[in-house]
């Protein structure tokens, strides 16, 4: 056993909520150690490729998928400086005040410990911090909230004729908010709206970790260590605090990081399994809960050709414009329950599951050819991000496989409730509808794609409820914190990284202000 | 320094792998390893020859492109590196077997059913084929003791690895008359692990 010298804090994990919270520790003092399990990615890693861009796609320990609508880890996990966030899209949306109270509002599934009004001033902070793009006025669905720093995304040649069907069946659109520069801000260049954001953007127009916060980081000596995969978070005897971590390196060496602190960063499936996997029963696991409440939001995918061209190469991947009319009052939906918006004109690529050559699989040959030269031009899609309602028996578990290290692999479960079914069903005849009313000469929807995870250590009032309080603890450890959007409790119908954002600037600043009582 | 596509110098291809010969690496396209004939390691030549078949007639112009030497590539490189669209789609690495077991059920199906090799199958039969194996398994897929993946899956794959081949190079997108719009062009070398 080799023995690191004690550190302030240690992060497990560089994404979005790692590299946010050790910036801000680090910034007020804290010695901040990262521990990455992936390896080290920089700025010009990122080569504009949707091949070279699964790279940055999850390839640590295998997730063994179980249940009838799989969670899609290859896809939606990151891996490497930066985790997901790296390949994001910047669609940054807020929560609405519903997302946080639909048991007490409809007397189903759960409630969050806070409220929106609670975490307002932490989006309205996080926003002028890192920039977001887009029109407040605009987004007539949007809760109360400062106006957004940057003006909108420019609406390219495709958003526009996706709008003639919106406006024709009378429905609302406003610029989608995204956290991408539409000009320079705060040392970082505006974007150039080629669509290479699932690449990852060397620019820094895009906010990924490598652009914002992990240069923070590191200008305050936090310390990042890749290829280090933590294999157990140590607790005294009586179990009541945390210690530290024991990490491996690639070589399989075992070291051991004391710590005054520990925050798992690690997203949705890999904290959960490391909790479970560091002591008999898990650890922070009074409730049973641990693991469980895994999300994933159903991707509504709907497609079409267009006599006009359309440009579908230009603009942000994420998309360029919004609707959110079906977000509020998520029992009045004309099927199922719950909420989504509609992200609208991505700019895509001809290859890759989003690009528009695997957006109808049903053609080959000749008429591959002919759609191929007609697509480049003519296509024209939208996605709608539908709620994944929250079901305690989608979890993750500990697998009776094991990585190299002996660490249990991750096993998950996932099958979509019936009305969250219900609910993808009615957006996806929704999108027809409007694409037929925008003139489309064809159209055609994809199959439900699992986007975003979210869950599986679940926020709550108490310790019989939930695996951490609103700032992220864990319950039974006071020294023990988690961030990311495994805290969800429920995934409302948006997009989760303003979220992450949010509640992490939340929970750094309630450590820095009890640190001397926590640690 | 500031990164974009007007201060990053444009060097060419934009699927360059880097492929064994004896002992060394030459950075080829997979187009290229086609024409020059290059030995696979780990896909046999009728396996090969299978993929271009099937996967040309799925996507027109994969066989020209590389689609076989490009499969073979990424099996032959580490699981984080192996950049098939296999990873995304809850398949556990190495990839090789679900190519082999795909390969062979196809080879077999279409044996049973034409009673001829898949080189010899007109346009007409092999359209035919196509058409049922994407919805749904053709008689004599899976035969017992060669268990195979399912055949509208298999196509999914193969046909994503054709499109990825033959339209994601630069050259394709101008064909396409879309503008490539690199920040940083994918030109370097992917490094294949030693055997």
């Amino acid at each position: 056993m080799n023995y690191a010298e004690k550190t302030d804090v240690v992060i497990v994990g560089s994404g979005a909520a790692g590299s946010l919270m050790a910036a801000k520790l680090a910034e007020s003092g804290k010695k901040v150690i990262i521990l990455e399990a992936g390896p080290e990615r920089t700025l010009k890693d990122l080569t504009s490729s949707q091949i070279h861009a699964r790279r940055l796609k999850w390839s640590g320990d295998l997730v063994m998928e179980n249940g009838a609508q799989p969670i899609g880890n290859g896809f939606n996990s990151g891996y490497g400086t930066g985790g997901a966030a790296l390949h994001h899209y910047a669609v940054w949306p807020r929560l609405h005040a519903e997302d946080f109270k639909i048991r007490s509002l409809h007397g189903r599934h759960l409630d969050w410990p806070i409220s929106y009004d609670d975490l307002r001033p932490y989006y309205d902070r996080i926003q002028q911090e890192v920039g977001i793009s887009g029109d407040s006025q605009a987004e007539v669905w949007r809760p109360d909230g400062a106006d957004y720093p940057l003006p909108p995304v420019p609406a390219f040649q495709q958003s526009e004729i996706i709008a003639e069907g919106f406006k024709k069946l009378g429905k609302s659109l406003s610029p989608l908010p995204l956290a991408l520069n539409s000009r320079e801000y705060m040392d970082r260049p505006g974007c150039l709206w080629d669509g290479w954001c699932d690449a990852g953007c060397p620019t820094k127009a895009l906010a990924n970790p490598l652009a914002v916060y992990l240069p923070k980081a590191k200008k305050h000596d936090c310390q990042i260590i890749h290829d280090a995969t933590v294999t157990r978070v140590l607790t005294e005897q009586n179990g009541k605090k945390t210690i530290g971590v024991t990490y491996r390196i690639k070589d399989g060496i075992e070291i051991t990081l004391m710590a005054k602190m520990v925050i798992l960063a690690a997203f949705a499936i890999q904290t959960p399994r490391l909790l479970l996997a560091s002591a008999e029963g898990g650890l922070a696991n009074r409730s049973g809960l641990l693991g469980s409440y895994i999300m994933s939001h159903a991707a509504a995918l709907v497609y079409g050709l267009f006599e006009e061209e359309t440009e579908p190469y230009m603009g942000p991947t994420g998309g360029q414009m919004l609707n959110q009319d079906s977000y509020d009052h998520k029992d009045k939906r004309p099927q199922g329950f719950g909420s989504y918006q509609w992200m609208i004109a991505q700019a895509v690529k001809p290859n890759d599951l989003l690009g528009f050559g695997g957006s109808n699989p049903g053609i080959f040959g000749a008429k591959l050819t002919e759609f191929m030269q007609r697509a480049a031009q003519h296509f024209g899609g939208m996605t709608a991000c539908v709620e994944d309602l929250p079901q305690r028996e989608n979890r993750v578990s500990l697998s009776s496989e094991k990585d190299k290290f002996g660490l249990p692999l991750a096993s998950v479960t996932h099958t979509s409730h019936k009305d969250s079914l219900a609910l993808w069903q009615g957006a996806k005849q929704e999108g027809m509808e409007i694409f037929k009313a925008a003139k489309a000469e064809q159209v055609w929807t994809g199959p439900l794609g699992p986007m975003h995870l979210m869950g599986g250590t679940i926020m709550g009032q108490d310790a019989e409820t939930s695996v951490t309080n609103s700032y992220g603890q864990c319950h039974d450890i006071d020294n023990l914190f988690i961030a990311g959007p495994g805290l969800f409790p429920t995934s409302g119908g948006v997009n989760p990284t303003f979220t992450v954002h949010a509640l992490t600037l939340r929970s750094s600043e309630y450590i820095l202000k009890n640190w001397s009582s926590l640690t | 320094m500031k990164i974009n596509r007007r201060n990053f110098t444009l060097t060419g291809g934009a699927l360059t792998l880097g492929f064994l010969l004896g002992d060394g690496v030459i950075s080829l396209t997979p187009a290229e390893a086609k024409a020059q004939n290059l030995p696979f390691h780990r896909l046999t030549k009728n396996q090969a020859s299978l993929i271009d078949i099937l996967g040309d007639a799925i996507v027109p112009g994969a066989k020209a492109a590389g689609l076989s030497h490009y499969i073979d590539h990424q099996l032959s490189v580490r699981h984080q590196d192996n950049l098939l669209i296999l990873r995304y789609l809850r398949v556990n690495p190495p990839f090789d077997g679900f190519y082999s077991a795909s390969l062979q059920a196809f080879e077999e199906a279409i044996q049973q059913r034409y009673h001829k090799e898949p080189s010899d199958l007109t346009e007409v039969e092999i359209s035919d084929f196509i058409t049922i194996m994407m919805q749904k398994n053709p008689e004599f897929w899976s035969l017992p003791g060669h268990e195979a993946p399912p055949a509208p899956f298999f196509y999914f794959v193969l046909r994503s690895d054709a499109i990825d081949v033959t339209y994601s190079t630069m050259e394709a997108f101008d064909s396409l008359d879309i503008p490539y719009m690199a920040h940083l062009e994918p030109a370097h070398t992917w490094e294949v692990s030693p055997k």
